[in-house]
């Protein structure tokens, strides 16, 4: 579920940061700027991996920053398609089941892929699982284990203010089918997921 | 931003673990401070102000929280040590020693690292079409690799956690709890 990937980028760092070593510095720099992001297409940065290559420092003229080129590999969330990995079960609704891991919480996994039989107690607010007389409850907070089946990237680009307006106004419309997410908000990565098949669903099942 | 490359290559959880420990140590060797806003959630300290509350190292331990909380393999890493270095590639030999009739794929190997399968039912979430392409022996025989080589969890407290309206209720409330 975790790649490697290699980025160049230019890291500034500031005379505050001169106390430090150059690679110290640098690191926290990337880590700074990286860390807890979401790259459109490239997954969720976590940390950075290892420093490939750093140019020399250079000073530009009206400020007193050092510009230093860099090449390094960073560690990015990015579970590859059919990957199955472990998440808790943090809201349900009618359309499905919202799953999150500790540092990632935008995992959907729609009423379609949960296993078959499966139906929503709107009293309780939770799906269950009914299976040859046995009932099996989809609990809040419980871990799950999940397949990896789709994946979805919104730009999280600013809109112009007149497009924005526009956007938001059309957003307002379809608004009931997606809460309770706020009507505007797509998260910038988006992981679909199934819990249907042999293995998946409440890791207690399986035990 | 240029991204040089988009995968440079996959990594097991077992590696970002050990990755973060490292760093963690090399750190405290150097006496290095983490900035204050990572410090404090690292320490778990509760004093909420929304503009230390960055970016940054924070993801670090919220990763390491994930990565050692069951049922993940890693969870008693420190006190067992079930995976190592040199862990990786017996495993890979072993079951090419298991006589299999196909080659287990790049992408099924690192789900095996990474979930530790320890019954055939689980195996079946790592391997794809695994009914089809291998006998029931067969993936009895990889399930026994794999505890073999990468040890399992605590047989005692599966019983906690999987039974819980068998006689293990007592101690299988509060591990749920904790695992929560």
């Amino acid at each position: 579920m975790f790649i490697l990937t290699k980025f160049a980028d230019l890291v500034q760092i500031s005379p505050d940061d001169f106390r430090k070593q150059s690679h110290v510095a640098i690191e926290d720099n990337i880590n700074a700027k990286y860390a807890n992001k979401v790259v459109q297409k490239i997954g969720l940065c976590i940390c950075l991996w290892d420093l490939l290559w750093a140019s020399e420092g250079l000073i530009g003229n009206g400020d007193g920053m050092v510009n230093v080129n860099v090449e390094f590999r960073m560690v990015v969330f990015r579970p590859f398609k059919t990957e199955v990995i472990v998440a808790r079960i943090t809201d349900q609704s009618p359309q499905g089941i919202f799953l999150a891991t500790d540092f990632f919480d935008d995992i959907f996994v729609p009423w379609t892929e949960l296993p078959e039989g499966s139906e929503f107690e709107p009293a309780e607010n939770l799906w269950v699982w009914k299976e040859d007389d046995q009932v099996m409850y989809f609990d809040n907070n419980e871990m799950v284990r999940f397949r990896v089946i789709a994946e979805e990237w919104h730009d999280q680009t600013p809109t112009k203010p007149g497009e924005a307006a526009a956007l938001a106004a059309a957003a307002a419309g379809e608004a009931p089918a997606e809460q309770p997410v706020p009507a505007n908000y797509k998260p910038p990565y988006q992981i679909i997921g199934s819990m249907n098949g042999p293995g998946l669903g409440c890791c207690l099942w399986w035990e | 931003m240029k991204v040089l490359e988009s995968q440079n290559a996959l990594l097991s959880n077992y590696e970002v673990y050990q990755h973060t420990l490292d760093q963690r140590r090399n750190n405290k060797a150097n006496n290095r401070r983490v900035p204050a806003n990572a410090h404090k959630i690292m320490n778990e300290v509760s004093s909420p102000n929304p503009l230390t509350t960055l970016t940054s190292t924070l993801t670090i331990p919220q990763v390491m929280t994930y990565l050692t909380t069951k049922p993940s393999p890693l969870a008693n890493q420190e006190e067992k040590q079930d995976y190592t270095p040199e862990a990786i590639p017996r495993l890979l030999e072993r079951l090419r020693e298991a006589d299999l009739p196909g080659e287990l794929t790049k992408g099924e190997l690192l789900s095996i690292l990474n979930l530790r399968p320890s019954s055939s039912a689980l195996l079946s979430t790592a391997i794809e079409d695994m009914e089809e392409r291998f006998s029931e022996d067969e993936q009895n025989r990889i399930v026994d690799v794999i505890a073999e080589v990468l040890g399992r969890s605590d047989p005692a407290e599966a019983d906690g956690e999987g039974e819980l309206d068998g006689e293990g209720e007592a101690e299988a409330v509060p591990s749920v709890e904790n695992g929560c």
